[in-house]
């Protein structure tokens, strides 16, 4: 499974939307996820993935695909180290 | 007794109240471990302060509202200390609705956070304090007590942490364990410019008696005399650290 699914995957089961309508595009507004559903989010990314996501960064994410982008630079970042 | 060389955690101690608490009780010479889950490099910054101030610090990464991670954290103080003295439940979340909005997602994430931290932390606290006493200190608000707009989940949780407060204060007595907990009203912090953005809370310097905003360091300073031998025959309590706000509230209405 790809990073996006993973992230798509925990992104549906928390936000309770069927995961084929999140794409890259899609903004939290579209994927019905309010701040808390986000904050969730990004733990079980941290979680899953071994990273963490500064909320400085996490603000940046303007849809879906900006934050699949980010954990996956992250998760390439961890695999070098 | 001294409190050189003893031992605190202060949950949520990367930033403002946590971390002005964590910095006053290393001035008094208490080795503390700084607890984070959001903020690594506040957490670190504020362990360099404290190791500036000629003590040792720690830092754990931990969600206070997993009870695994919970678990996880005092399992490292456990093996690495072996002991822990003070234990400063500090962390809290939040969120902001009206009550029509309030899912049970959003109610478990804050009680789970603010109140749930309060009981298993301190119940693997009252281990590690085994024989050699102990304090246990929590932060809570005026929402506790007193009706705050969009504020109802928080306002309950901490209702909550200060019913736990009496009820651990009186079963830990016997172990020589001090419990208490600390009520603030709006203090000037990261967290409160996130209320003001969500419309939860707004400047209320002119509403305080004591004619300015309370400020971390008013909060720490209480927190310190806690865990003082000073304040050995307090248990169980809830202090007031507000400049008067409560208080002035019926002459405030005539104003």
């Amino acid at each position: 499974m790809t990073v996006e699914d993973q992230v798509r995957d925990i992104v549906a089961k928390i936000t309770r939307v069927d995961k084929s309508i999140i794409t890259r595009q899609s903004t939290f507004k579209e994927i019905k996820a309010d701040s808390l559903d986000v904050v969730q989010a990004l733990v079980a990314v941290e979680e899953t993935f071994g990273i963490e996501i500064p909320d400085e960064e996490a603000q940046k994410f303007q849809n879906f695909g900006d934050f699949v982008s980010y954990v996956e630079s992250k998760v390439a970042q961890e695999e070098k180290v | 007794m001294s409190l050189q060389g003893k031992l605190a955690l202060v949950t949520g101690s990367g930033r403002g109240i946590g971390k002005a608490i964590a910095l006053k009780l290393a001035s008094q010479g208490i080795n503390i471990i700084v607890n984070y889950f959001r903020h690594r490099e506040s957490a670190e910054q504020t362990a360099k302060d404290i190791e500036s101030l000629g003590v040792k610090a720690e830092v754990i990464r931990a969600n206070v509202g997993d009870p695994e991670k919970i678990d996880e954290m005092f399992d490292m103080i456990g093996n690495k200390f072996g002991c822990l003295d003070i234990l400063i439940n500090n962390a809290a979340s939040g969120v902001g609705r009206p009550i029509a909005d309030i899912d049970v997602k959003a109610w478990e994430w804050t009680m789970d956070i603010n109140a749930r931290a309060l009981l298993l932390c301190a119940q693997r606290a009252a281990k590690l304090m085994e024989g050699r006493g102990g304090k246990i200190v929590s932060i809570s608000s005026l929402g506790s007590r007193f009706v705050l707009p969009n504020y109802t989940i928080v306002g309950v949780s901490k209702a909550a942490l200060e019913a736990l407060t009496r009820y651990l204060a009186i079963e830990l007595a016997p172990q020589n364990i001090c419990v208490n907990t600390v009520a603030a009203s709006a203090v000037e912090t990261e967290a409160l410019k996130f209320y003001f953005k969500e419309g939860l809370a707004k400047d209320s310097s002119q509403l305080t008696p004591a004619g300015r905003m309370v400020v971390p360091e008013d909060v720490a300073n209480i927190v310190a005399f806690l865990c003082s031998e000073e304040a050995f025959m307090i248990r169980g309590q809830t202090i007031i650290v507000d400049g008067g706000t409560s208080v002035g509230l019926f002459a405030l209405a005539g104003k």
